[in-house]
């Protein structure tokens, strides 16, 4: 019973970590309209740097604290990478910035490899300390479930974070620039800006994502951190409606539960899950390619049911 | 220098010839088609597979020649083989959501790659193969008295499943004595030796393919009726089918040109690494798009001299670093050095060497 329990707790922590990366390479693909590919680059980043912070200050800070302290530190090491790459980057377009943006997360990526070894763990990969409560056999299922309380206030604190952010004032710019960016440069706005922000405040979300990741797993090799996590993120991002925040939610959820249970349905399908799961998504795209939500967001459907 | 140099340009021939399916499928559809480094490694896989199997090596014909040929249909059995894929790729996984916009069509060719590489790893393994040395078939009566090296010989088994399988065995050792009776009354009248290709035979080859590739893609993109087709299509998608053009056909052309070059370019690389995994695509075909990037997506010239420029700087910057300012790891650097100078390049020139700038109408 309690394997049972373990396995959904690490589904829906899996699920709370990708719908935090997926919000924000929503705030950056579908609502900024910049084509990103290196998510996984920022992920990796704040996953890295909370895990060495853990690793520089454990037994100096009390447990609770030195977990919130990576998870800021996660963050603002994921920002700076933003504005490194952002700043110079953005002036790029489509494509070209697709393709500088993932050469930045492969760099990022064979950096970690390596560098020396006792730095990052190079290649092997890297234990980061259990400093939130003690895990053993008996705690894990509260382990899981507590991590599971943190990802969740996390993502409704970043949804809520993002989506005020698109509503305020230079949100509405941002919206602009992305729709056309002549028309808006024409009517005063400065473009560079709200792209920059909406950048580096997506990367400073994926760092957020890194950090949970590197603590819930308790190991991270610089293989967690491949492209195909960042064809995931996508994916969830067109599944659930770029530009669309609960689409994130919803996608995410799919995306990785689908991606689960193939992976331990009867042998006969399991065998070949590797195969039917991008399968399925290109299925999916074909059928509906504008994704599940659009640019609509959840309390649109219940509202327009109201008026009916 | 010189010789990482000569490396770097047969390096960078053979990412010019993955960029240039790359970059003549964008031209066409503006899709990146991230299926294209698979067809470079089923096209891999098919020479290995021509190699190892089809015992070209055997025939009767003086010396250089048996092998020149194996290779020769090796390579045609991957150039067919990917494009072929490619073409059947394009018709079932492309065709339905062209119109559906470019983010669909690029998951799909995602899709498409990941479902192409497992299939690979479902029906080959996951493990790297070393790929075939070319044999030298003799005699046993031509040899002389004592092996000037080890000699090889075919076993072929039956497993209790009644599956046939073929294996390798060596025969004589070399420096050892040669026992011709015995080894024919083993029923091993005809042994091989293994010859390994110099690095530089291989290089020369692939720059030499490069070379006499060049003018044919040309002549069959700016000189026949289906080239000029393609030019149209590129040109203005919507404008072409109203003026006739058939666009499907042209599309599904491309493809098969640019998977054929690229099956070329698999083998090609596979010979250079000596070895062959259902993964070998995604990296080269990585590297082949910043090819095409950097010379202008979309230009066949741009893809060769961004595919040649990679090459020589993914070769040469490392060296220069650890050479000359004392950089000891530098190599295992050499792939961050390439998207690093990617970004650099792309910021000083955001459309590439060729590339046409983006004209904004307002």
């Amino acid at each position: 019973m309690s394997g049972e329990l373990l396995w959904w707790l690490n589904l829906l922590v899996g699920v709370g970590i990708f719908t935090l990366l997926a919000v924000s390479l929503n705030l950056i693909n579908g609502f900024a309209g910049m084509f990103h590919l290196g998510h996984h680059g920022f992920w990796a980043m704040g996953a890295y740097a909370a895990a060495w912070l853990t690793r520089e200050c454990a037994g100096s800070l009390p447990g609770p604290l030195l977990y919130v302290a990576t998870l800021g530190f996660g963050m603002a090491v994921a920002a700076a990478g933003g504005l490194a790459v952002g700043i110079p980057c953005l002036r790029l377009r489509g494509d070209y910035l697709a393709i500088a943006t993932l050469g930045f997360a492969e760099i990022v990526r064979i950096a970690i490899q390596n560098l020396p070894q006792e730095t990052l763990g190079g290649s092997l990969g890297m234990p980061v300390a259990r400093v939130l409560m003690a895990v053993g056999p008996d705690t894990m299922v509260a382990f899981r479930g507590l991590t599971l309380l943190i990802a969740t206030a996390a993502c409704s604190l970043v949804i809520l974070l993002i989506r005020n952010y698109i509503r305020s004032a230079q949100g509405r710019r941002l919206l602009a620039v992305a729709q056309d960016e002549t028309a808006a440069s024409l009517l005063g706005i400065d473009p560079t800006r709200p792209k920059v922000v909406a950048f580096v405040l997506g990367a400073s979300v994926a760092g957020l994502a890194g950090a949970l990741f590197a603590h819930f797993q308790g190991f991270i090799t610089p293989l967690d951190f491949q492209f195909m996590e960042m064809v995931k993120m996508f994916l969830i991002v067109v599944l659930g409606g770029m530009g669309s925040l609960s689409g994130c939610v919803v996608g995410a959820f799919l995306v990785i539960a689908t991606e689960q249970l193939l992976n331990r349905a009867p042998e006969a399908i399991a065998e070949w899950w590797q195969v039917e799961f991008p399968l399925l998504l290109a299925l999916m795209i074909v059928f509906r390619p504008q994704g599940i939500f659009g640019r609509r967001e959840i309390g649109d459907l219940f509202r327009r049911k109201a008026r009916a | 220098m010189l010789d990482y140099l000569l490396n770097g340009l047969g390096l960078g021939a053979i990412f010019a010839f993955i960029a240039l399916g790359y970059t003549m499928v964008y031209g066409i559809i503006k899709l990146i088609n991230f299926a294209h480094g698979e067809f470079f490694m089923v096209g891999g896989f098919l020479g290995f597979f021509a190699l190892r199997d089809l015992g070209i090596e055997r025939l009767p014909l003086p010396a250089p020649l048996p092998i020149l040929l194996a290779y020769f249909c090796a390579l045609t059995v991957a150039a067919l083989g990917s494009g072929l894929l490619a073409v059947v790729t394009e018709r079932i996984a492309y065709r339905p959501v062209r119109r559906a916009g470019r983010i669909a069509a690029l998951i799909t060719a995602v899709c498409v790659s990941l479902i192409l590489q497992n299939l690979a790893i479902k029906a080959w393994g996951a493990d790297p193969k070393a790929y075939p040395d070319p044999k030298v078939w003799v005699d046993v009566d031509d040899l002389p008295a004592r092996a000037e090296s080890n000699l090889y010989a075919r076993r072929v088994a039956t497993t209790s499943t009644g599956e046939r399988v073929e294996s390798e065995e060596r025969v004589v050792v070399e420096g050892e004595a040669i026992d011709r009776l015995r080894l024919k009354s083993e029923g091993r009248g005809e042994v091989y030796r293994k010859v390994t290709i110099p690095r530089e035979t291989t290089r020369g080859f692939v720059i030499l393919a490069l070379v006499l590739w060049t003018p044919v893609l040309w002549f069959l993109v700016m000189r026949t009726r289906m080239g000029k087709a393609m030019r149209a299509v590129s040109e203005d998608l919507d404008a072409a089918r109203l003026m006739g053009i058939p666009i499907d056909r042209v599309v599904a052309y491309t493809f098969f040109l640019g998977a054929f070059v690229a099956g070329v370019g698999g083998v090609a690389y596979c010979v250079t690494y000596g070895k062959i995994e259902p993964f070998t695509g995604f990296v080269p075909g990585l590297k082949a798009f910043i090819a095409a990037v950097i010379g202008g997506i979309g230009s066949i010239p741009g893809a060769l001299v961004g595919g040649l420029l990679l090459g020589i700087a993914e070769s040469v910057v490392p060296y220069m670093l650890r050479d000359w300012a004392g950089w000891r790891a530098a190599f295992a650097w050499k792939d961050a050095i390439a998207f690093a100078l990617l970004i650099l390049f792309l910021l000083v020139r955001p459309t590439g060497l060729f590339g046409r700038p983006l004209r904004v109408k307002v």
